[in-house]
C-alpha cells in the first residue's frame, strides 16, 4: 500500500513515519497538490452556492480521501437540499428533474443550522413535510419524487459504508447516515423508510458482531431501535427481540458490559409488556439468577457478570422508589433469596479464589443486614474480617479502602457497645 | 531434453512430491539452485496424496503387487476398497471425490501457516475453518435408544452453555482451561514438569481431581492415539488449541485445506518450485545410485542418468513400529448437524472430529476398543465429494482387531448422528500406515526425510527436517532469517486511482 492519507488523525490507523525515498516525496508532494487543488475548487463552489452536480461528485471525491473534513460534509447536505432531492409536496413547484443554482434551502428537521455560513438570505420555507408521507396525495410527480429521493438516499447510505469500513469511528461519517435516515422519514412511505431502518438495524447487528463490546455501536443500536419503535414508522415495541438480542449476545462472549447493560434496562419494560403477574416475575427473577450464577460459575473474574449480579440483588433489596422485577416480594421471600445468592457465591471459593467473589461476599452480607435492618450478628462479622483480610492479601492495591471497612467494623462494634443504636452501615 | 538433464550437474535432486520434499522445494524456488524434483508416482503429494476413486483404486492395486524396482511403496499395505451392494444412492463419478491420505487439520498458530504466509503460497490455498469435537457416548444401558454425540467444550462461553456437565464439574473445568493457557510459565510449570512424562490422564485426576469424564473430554482434545499421551506433550496440544481459537476468527481454532489436505499444500509447493525453475518428472523413480568424487550418480527409471550434489529423498526405512488403521468412507448424507455454526459470526465449518473413546467401540466378534477410534467428519464443503455426502476418515492404532474396530465404530457413529434414517455407506476404503522413521537421516550426500506424522493434527515438528535439508542444500549463502520469506512476484497493487 503505498499512499499515505492526508488530513487530520484518522482514528485508530496509526501514521507510521519511515524513511522516504526522494521519489516518495515528490509523489507525496504532487498528491498533496491534487487534494488542496479539489480542496479549492468545492470550497470556491459551495461560496457561490453552486450547488450542481459536478460539485456533488467533487465532494464525493474530497470526502474519500478525507472524510473528517465535516464542512465538506454539510455541502453535501444542502446539495442534497437545494436540488438533488425532491421539493416538499405542499405549493411548491415540483420541478424535479431539473434544479436551479440559486439557494433554495429548504428547511428539514435537520440539526446542521451550525454549518451555514451562507443562504442567510433565504426565502421562507414552506411548511415542513409531514414525516411519513402515506401517498395518499401524491400526484405522479410525487410518487416519482419519493423513487427518486429513494434512490438517492439508498445511494447516499452506500456511499458511506466504505468511509465507515475505513473510519469506523468518525462521528461525521455517523451523523451524514443519520441525517439521510431521517430523511428517509420524512420523505418517503413509512413502509419504505421503515425497511431502511431495519436494515440499518442489520448494519448495528454486524458491526457489534465484528466488535461486541463497542459502546458506541450498542448506543447507536439503542437509537435505531427507538426509531423503528416510533409512531413514525409505524414501529411497536422491541423490547422482546432486543432482550433476545442481549441472550444471543452474552452466549457468544459472556464479557459484555453492554450486553448486560442493555438487558438490566429493558427488563422493566418487558415485564410490563407481559403483563406479567407476581408469579410471573419470580419464575422471571429465578431464571435470570439461574442465567448469572451459571455464567459466575464460569467466570468469577469477570467484573461485568458481578455488575448484573449485583443490579440483581439491589432489585431485592433496595425496591423503594424504582421498578424493580418482584416489587410483590415479601421481606422474608427477600432474605430468603438473599440468603440464597450468598450460599451459592460461597459455593465458588470451593474452586475460586478470585477478589471479586470475596467482594461480592462483603457488600451481600452488608445488603442482609441492610434488608433486616440490623448490625451483622457476630458470625457474619467474623466471616466478614475473614474475606477481609484475604482480600488485603489478594488485593493489596487497595488495602486502605479494606482497612477503613475493618475499621468500620471495629467502629461499629465500640459503638454498639456503647449503646450507640444510629450507627449507619458504612459501605 | 535428455541431454540436458544429463549435462547439468544438478545442485539437488529430490525424489518424492510428499509433503516435506515439496515444502522443500518451496524454499529453494527463489534460490537459483538447480534442482530437478522427481517422483515415481504419476501423481503429486506421495504419502499426502488425494486421490479420485480411480486413483484410489490404482494405488490399492499396487500396494498389493511385489515392489517395482525404483518405486517406493512406502508405509502403506493391507489395502482394500469395498462397494456396499445396498448403497440405496449410487456413487457420482469418480473424479467427484478426492480423498486424503492426511487428512491432517493445521492449528491457526502452526509454524505451517506462518511458513505458507511468509512464503506467499497461502494465496494458491483455500481453507476452511474446523468446527466443534465431539465425543460419542455408548447408549445408556436401560432404555438404550441410540449412542448420543457430545460436543466437547473448549471455551469459557462453550462451558457456560453445555448442560451436558454440571456445576461443580465446569469450575473443574475452567481451572484447568485457564492453567494450560499459561503453562508454559511460573508457577505452572512447577507443578507439571515433575510428571512430564506421565500420562495427562493421570495428571489431571491427581492434580484438577477430574473424574473420568472430563479426563476423556480434555484427551480427546490431544488427539492422543493410544489415550495416553504424556502430560507433556497432552498441556502442549491443548495449548495450541486453546491460544488458536479465533486467531483467524470467531469460533474456530484449526483450518482445513481444501481439495484434499495436505496434498493441496504439497501441490501448491510443487507449483512453486516450477515457477522458480525446477524440473518436474512424474512416474519416475531412482533405480541407482552411485557416489563418486562428491558427486552422486543417479540412474532413473526413465532411461536418464543425471548426477548431482545432493539427493533428498523421503523414508526409507520398511516395516516401522506399528501404526494406525484408517477407514475412508464415502456416506450419502450431509451431517448438518456436525457442521452447524455454534458461534454467532463463525464461518461454516467443513470439518467437525468426533471421538469414540477406548472401551466404546465392540466389535462384531465381542472386542472391545483399547484405544480411542477418532473420526473426521468432512462435509461436501472440502470439495472431496459431492452436495448430499460427506468423507469420513476413521484412524484407530493398529492391531489384529482394528479393522473390525473401525467398521464397528463407523456403525456406532452412523448411528449417532442418524435423524430420520441411518446413512448408507457409499464406498469404503481400509489401509494401514507404519509410523516409518522418527528422524532424519544423511549418509554422504544422501539426505531422507522421516516418514509421515501419524499426528490427525498438523505436527509442526515435520517442518524441522525441511529447514535442515534447505541449509544444507544452501550452504554457506544461506541466511536464516530469509528462511520462506519471499516477496510476492507481480508487483504490488497501486491504488491511487480515487485521484484520477
Amino acid at each position: 500500500m503505498g499512499t499515505t492519507q492526508q488530513g487530520g488523525s484518522q482514528h485508530g490507523i496509526a501514521r507510521t513515519s519511515r524513511a522516504r525515498t526522494e521519489d516518495e516525496k515528490l509523489q507525496e508532494l504532487a498528491k498533496i497538490e491534487k487534494y488542496r487543488q479539489l480542496e479549492d475548487q468545492v470550497r470556491f463552489h459551495a461560496a457561490q452556492n453552486n450547488y450542481t452536480p459536478e460539485v456533488f461528485q467533487l465532494t464525493s471525491k474530497l470526502l474519500r480521501l478525507n472524510p473528517e473534513y465535516y464542512t465538506i460534509w454539510n455541502v453535501r447536505r444542502r446539495l442534497l437540499i437545494s436540488g438533488l432531492l425532491s421539493k416538499p409536496s405542499a405549493g411548491s413547484s415540483p420541478s424535479t428533474a431539473s434544479f436551479s443554482t440559486s439557494p433554495t434551502a429548504t428547511t428539514t428537521t435537520s440539526s446542521d443550522a451550525s454549518s451555514s455560513s451562507l443562504s442567510t438570505a433565504t426565502p421562507p420555507a414552506p411548511a415542513s413535510p409531514t414525516a411519513g408521507r402515506s401517498g395518499t396525495t401524491a400526484d405522479e410527480d410525487g410518487s416519482q419524487g419519493q423513487n427518486k429521493d429513494f434512490d438517492i438516499l439508498k445511494s447516499e447510505l452506500g456511499f458511506t459504508i466504505p468511509l465507515l469500513l475505513e473510519s469506523p469511528k468518525c462521528y461525521w461519517i455517523w451523523s451524514y447516515r443519520l441525517w439521510i435516515l431521517r430523511q428517509a422519514i420524512q420523505r418517503l412511505q413509512t413502509s419504505v423508510a421503515r425497511r431502511i431502518w431495519e436494515e440499518e438495524l442489520g448494519l448495528a447487528s454486524k458491526m457489534l458482531t465484528k466488535d461486541k463490546r463497542n459502546f458506541h455501536a450498542w448506543g447507536y443500536r439503542r437509537h435505531v431501535v427507538q426509531q423503528l419503535e416510533s409512531p413514525e414508522l409505524g414501529g411497536t415495541s422491541m423490547a422482546e427481540p432486543e432482550f433476545e438480542y442481549t441472550t444471543k449476545m452474552i452466549n457468544a462472549d459472556l464479557s459484555n458490559f453492554s450486553a448486560w447493560h442493555s438487558r438490566s434496562k429493558l427488563i422493566p419494560r418487558l415485564l410490563d409488556e407481559r403483563k406479567a403477574d407476581d408469579e410471573a416475575r419470580k419464575a422471571f427473577l429465578d431464571k435470570e439468577l439461574g442465567l448469572i450464577r451459571d455464567a459466575l460459575n464460569v467466570g468469577p473474574e469477570d467484573q461485568s457478570l458481578w455488575y448484573y449480579h449485583h443490579f440483581l440483588m439491589l432489585n431485592l433489596v433496595s425496591f423503594v422508589g424504582h421498578p424493580t422485577i418482584t416489587p410483590a416480594f415479601t421481606q422474608e421471600d427477600r432474605v430468603t433469596y438473599v440468603l440464597r445468592e450468598i450460599e451459592g457465591v460461597k459455593e465458588l471459593l470451593e474452586d475460586y479464589d478470585d477478589k471479586l467473589i470475596y467482594e461480592a461476599l462483603l457488600d451481600y452480607t452488608l445488603y442482609l443486614c441492610q434488608l433486616e435492618e440490623r448490625q451483622p450478628e457476630a458470625g457474619e462479622r467474623a466471616d466478614l474480617v475473614v474475606w477481609l483480610r484475604k482480600l488485603m492479601v489478594i488485593d493489596p492495591m487497595r488495602s486502605g479502602r479494606w482497612t477503613d471497612m475493618e475499621k468500620n467494623y471495629g467502629l461499629m462494634e465500640r459503638r454498639l457497645s456503647m449503646g450507640d443504636e444510629t450507627v449507619a452501615l458504612v459501605h | 531434453m535428455a541431454e540436458s538433464l544429463s549435462d547439468t550437474l544438478w545442485d539437488v535432486v529430490i525424489c518424492g512430491t510428499g509433503l516435506p520434499q515439496s515444502l522443500l522445494a518451496l524454499s529453494l524456488s527463489r534460490s537459483d539452485k538447480k534442482i530437478l524434483h522427481i517422483d515415481p508416482n504419476e501423481y503429486y503429494g506421495g504419502a499426502e496424496a488425494a486421490f479420485s476413486l480411480q486413483e484410489a483404486g490404482t494405488w490399492v492395486n499396487r500396494l498389493s503387487l511385489p515392489t517395482e524396482a525404483g518405486s517406493t511403496r512406502g508405509v502403506f499395505r493391507a489395502a482394500s476398497i469395498t462397494k456396499p451392494p445396498t448403497a440405496s444412492t449410487s456413487l457420482s463419478f469418480p473424479r467427484a471425490y478426492s480423498l486424503a491420505l492426511a487428512p491432517q487439520f493445521i492449528h491457526a498458530r502452526s509454524e505451517l501457516l506462518s511458513q505458507l504466509v511468509s512464503s506467499r503460497a497461502y494465496r494458491q490455498v483455500e481453507f476452511l475453518a474446523v468446527g466443534s469435537f465431539f465425543i460419542i457416548k455408548p447408549a445408556s444401558a436401560p432404555t438404550s435408544a441410540k449412542p448420543t454425540i457430545v460436543r466437547i467444550p473448549s471455551t469459557r462461553e462453550d462451558v457456560f452453555s453445555t448442560t451436558a456437565i454440571s456445576a461443580k464439574a465446569k469450575r473443574v473445568l475452567m481451572k484447568f482451561l485457564k492453567f494450560v493457557v499459561a503453562y508454559d510459565s511460573d508457577p505452572q510449570t512447577e507443578l507439571w514438569q515433575q510428571h512430564a512424562d506421565t500420562p495427562l490422564a493421570d495428571f489431571l485426576h491427581e492434580h484438577f481431581k477430574m473424574d473420568a469424564e472430563l479426563q476423556t473430554y480434555i484427551t480427546t482434545l490431544t488427539l492422543s492415539l493410544d489415550g495416553r499421551i504424556s502430560t507433556k506433550d497432552g498441556l502442549a496440544v491443548i495449548h495450541r488449541h486453546l491460544s488458536s481459537m479465533g486467531v483467524f476468527g470467531l469460533g474456530f481454532a484449526a483450518i482445513y485445506p481444501k481439495w484434499g489436505g495436505l496434498s493441496e499444500i504439497a501441490q501448491v509447493s510443487c507449483r512453486a518450485g516450477a515457477v522458480g525453475g525446477a524440473i518436474y518428472m512424474l512416474g519416475t523413480g531412482i533405480k541407482n545410485t552411485t557416489t563418486t568424487d562428491g558427486e552422486i550418480r543417479l540412474e532413473l527409471t526413465s532411461g536418464d542418468s543425471v548426477k548431482t550434489r545432493m539427493l533428498v529423498r523421503g523414508d526409507e526405512t520398511v516395516g516401522g513400529e506399528v501404526g494406525i488403521s484408517r477407514l475412508v468412507a464415502v456416506i450419502d448424507s450431509t451431517l448438518k448437524t456436525l457442521f452447524e455454526v455454534v458461534v454467532e459470526g463463525a464461518p461454516a465449518p467443513g470439518v467437525a472430529v468426533i471421538a469414540l473413546p477406548a472401551g466404546a467401540v465392540t466389535t462384531a466378534g465381542g472386542k472391545v476398543s483399547d484405544s480411542p477410534v477418532y473420526v473426521l467428519a468432512h462435509s461436501s464443503d472440502t470439495g472431496e465429494c459431492p452436495v448430499n455426502q460427506s468423507v469420513l476418515y476413521l484412524t484407530t492404532l493398529s492391531t489384529t482387531d482394528s479393522k473390525d474396530v473401525l467398521q464397528a465404530a463407523l456403525g456406532s457413529f452412523l448411528t449417532a448422528v442418524s435423524e430420520d434414517r441411518v446413512p448408507d455407506v457409499l464406498y469404503e476404503l481400509y489401509y494401514e500406515q507404519d509410523l516409518g522413521s522418527v528422524e532424519s537421516q544423511t549418509e554422504d550426500m544422501i539426505f531422507h526425510f522421516p516418514g509421515p506424522s501419524l499426528s490427525l493434527s498438523f505436527d509442526d515438528r515435520t517442518l524441522g527436517p525441511v529447514r535442515e535439508a534447505w541449509e544444507k542444500i544452501s550452504g554457506g549463502e544461506a541466511v536464516e532469517p530469509d528462511y520462506m520469506i519471499f516477496t510476492d512476484r507481480e508487483g504490488a497493487l497501486d491504488d491511487d486511482d480515487v485521484y484520477d
